[in-house]
């Protein structure tokens, strides 16, 4: 691989990792206030909000590590993708119902609620760097490492 | 079919990503089992550290007997309470009440209780029936602030522990700046 492929890997993969650990530290800082923002989103029962909050933030927190440490590179970004796959589809559900909402995507009460299009816009552009991730990996290490 | 089968190295990656889901549903489990399991049984608050002295739900037998402590309602109990005019409490920031709270609440923020109390009693009279919310089951401001107006000698208070989550879940209406 060249030194710009290089680049943009290691870029990539040290942006996802970087807002996948904010997102899951500022979660897990307040599950209940997550659960909260998630029920915004008026597509689970009640209950399931709190469910969905305790076991998010250490997913994105454990993917973002991987990311950070270049292990597990691959099934990390998996795992992101489908998340990230999820999370448009509510914000879509969200924008087509007319929610305005805060989107929930990281610190709880913040004073500057993030709009779910925003919020998609976002996550469009880190599916990007997802790919790019995934399909640089294959030039940095061989495919038995993963 | 063999278009269809995967790689030896993809049937791998999809191991190891389903491998770090089943690690943090463990992880998150184990960490909020209390949180979870309270918002399943609709039990009272449970948040790392703090033990609810509230025993069970309220019923007119224990409001009685037990007027120390507020008493849990659950949301059905609490429309029937509402329709004899209860009043509902936040107990959450005033920013956060500014954003968005349940349809008809007054704000009484616990953080900042005193600044606001005095305003308060001129507002609401001692023989209201008071009913404090705040963020859920995770949060402990509503039972703390329920407790405080019961010794500030209101003698009906109860706490709504599903709070703003429950309320929202349930499509009930909201009121402030975000709605």
């Amino acid at each position: 691989m060249t030194l710009f492929g290089k680049a943009i890997y290691h870029g990539s993969r040290l942006v996802l990792a970087a807002v996948f650990i904010y997102a899951g530290v500022t979660k897990a800082n307040d599950i209940a206030a997550f659960a909260g923002q998630i029920a915004n989103y008026k597509v689970l029962p009640y209950a399931w909000n709190y469910l969905v909050a305790s076991i998010l933030p250490y997913l994105e927190l454990l993917c973002g590590m991987l990311l950070l440490l270049n292990m597990r590179v691959r099934p990390a970004v998996l795992v992101l993708f489908v998340l990230n796959i999820v999370f448009i589809l509510a914000l879509s559900s969200a924008i087509i119902r007319g929610f305005d909402i805060d989107c929930g995507c990281f610190r709880s009460n913040s004073n500057n609620p993030t709009s779910p299009l925003a919020a998609l816009w976002r996550d469009l552009g880190l599916l990007v760097l997802m790919v790019t991730t995934w399909m640089l990996r294959h030039g940095q290490q061989p495919e038995e490492s993963e | 079919m063999n278009s269809l089968s995967l790689s030896p190295a993809l049937r791998r990656i999809i191991l190891e990503a389903f491998i770090l889901c089943v690690l943090s549903v463990a992880v998150g489990l184990s960490l909020n089992f209390k949180l979870i399991f309270n918002a399943f049984s609709g039990k009272a608050i449970s948040v790392p550290g703090y033990t609810s002295p509230v025993p069970e739900k309220a019923t007119a037998e224990n409001l009685e007997t037990s007027p120390s402590f507020p008493m849990p309602v659950s949301l059905d109990e609490l429309d029937e309470l509402l329709a004899l005019d209860a009043v509902l409490i936040d107990a959450r920031s005033a920013l956060s009440f500014q954003q968005e709270h349940l349809a008809g609440a007054l704000s009484l923020p616990f953080a900042d209780l005193n600044s606001h109390l005095v305003a308060f009693k001129q507002q609401v009279s001692s023989d209201q029936t008071l009913i404090t919310y705040c963020s859920g089951y995770g949060c402990s401001d509503s039972f703390e602030l329920g407790e405080r107006l019961l010794k500030e000698g209101y003698a009906d208070v109860l706490v709504y522990e599903g709070g703003l989550p429950e309320w929202k879940s349930a499509g009930r209406p909201l009121e402030g700046a975000g709605q």
